[in-house]
């Protein structure tokens, strides 16, 4: 059995067909032999009737009608591929998106840096970019040696000279071997 | 999780990347083991004026040295490990071995011994870079002289 004050706080509930059938029967028992919750009940609709008349009365001067037209229209608006294509590219290139590249940008500075001839040697045909050799120590075992090199094309070259006696009389070889650079 | 606790972890991580990466590189700088050595043996003279095709990437080098003639007489390649011996047979008896000192991808040193018939002719030592080459020259052969391209690279 409910007493007014439990009436009170389901009264809103009850006017908005919100209570369970056993409960609004019980409320309407109670309100149709309860003056000061018929008074209640009274204010209450009558605070309904005066919200629902405002919304109503400003929901006139909305122009609902053309923004549904407008929303019925983008949504049956064919759109296309590269219109999508358009709109993804700009999501990606946008500020936030934009961090993956501050990685990939670092990492293609570094391979830079490190350049391809370190990790793949031989890749680059022809003569190496730097392609002069230091000679560290040489022995010709009193033989005449020179070490030529040539900036243009970044060349050394030893060059081994024959002795006077004729070092190479085991091999009989007598030949134009002091080369002009 | 935060913004600043998501940015942390996502530095974090970059950071493991790079550093894995630098790792890689220095690891590759100096655990070269293997080096390929590769040998020319090439008779220039002034007998003829020709020059061998197969000579056309060195033609430049060669050609610093006023032959006339330049003939491909003998290529080879070996594969030789840090401290190990290559050993090349030169035309005219001659034998050309070459020890890699030191190797990184980036730079080598070589010891080259050229001898003939056990008679040592040159020793030398040689820095030059992987992939890089140098020529030596002078003995005599065929009316000519030898001229031997020797090229190494790191592996």
């Amino acid at each position: 059995m409910m007493r007014c004050d439990d009436i009170r706080e389901v009264l809103g509930a009850w006017l908005d067909g919100e209570l369970r059938q056993a409960d609004a029967e019980e409320v309407r028992a109670h309100l149709a032999g309860c003056p000061s919750c018929g008074e209640e009940r009274r204010q209450l609709e009558g605070l309904q009737k005066a919200l629902q008349d405002t919304f109503h009365a400003a929901s006139t001067s909305i122009a609902f009608d053309s923004f549904w037209r407008g929303v019925e229209r983008r949504i049956n608006q064919k759109r296309f591929w590269y219109e999508d294509a358009l709109g993804w590219v700009r999501d990606v290139w946008t500020p936030p998106q934009l961090a993956w590249s501050v990685p990939i940008a670092i990492i293609l500075l570094l391979l830079g840096m490190f350049s391809v001839e370190n990790f793949l040697p031989g890749l680059r045909t022809g003569i190496p970019r730097n392609n002069f050799a230091a000679v560290e120590s040489i022995d010709a075992f009193g033989r005449n040696v020179a070490v030529l090199r040539e900036d243009e094309t970044k060349t050394t070259i030893i060059w081994l000279y024959q002795n006077q006696e004729g070092d190479d009389e085991s091999t009989g070889e007598k030949s134009e071997t002091s080369s002009s650079f | 999780m935060s913004l600043l606790g998501k940015r942390a972890k996502r530095a974090l991580l970059f950071s493991g990347i790079l550093w894995s990466f630098a790792a890689f590189a220095g690891a590759a700088e100096n655990a070269s083991q293997t080096v390929q050595i590769k040998i020319g043996a090439i008779l220039a003279s002034n007998q003829s004026d020709e020059f061998d095709l197969r000579l056309a990437p060195l033609e430049k080098q060669l050609r610093l040295m006023k032959y006339r003639s330049y003939r491909l007489l003998k290529e080879e390649s070996q594969k030789v490990q840090r401290k190990g011996n290559a050993t090349f047979e030169i035309p005219g008896g001659r034998s050309l071995v070459v020890t890699p000192q030191e190797s990184g991808t980036k730079q080598l040193a070589l010891r080259v011994h050229l001898q003939q018939g056990g008679k040592p002719l040159l020793d030398t030592t040689v820095r030059l870079n992987s992939g890089g080459n140098f020529i030596l020259g002078g003995p005599p052969h065929e009316g000519g002289a030898l001229v031997i391209s020797i090229s190494a690279t790191a592996q």
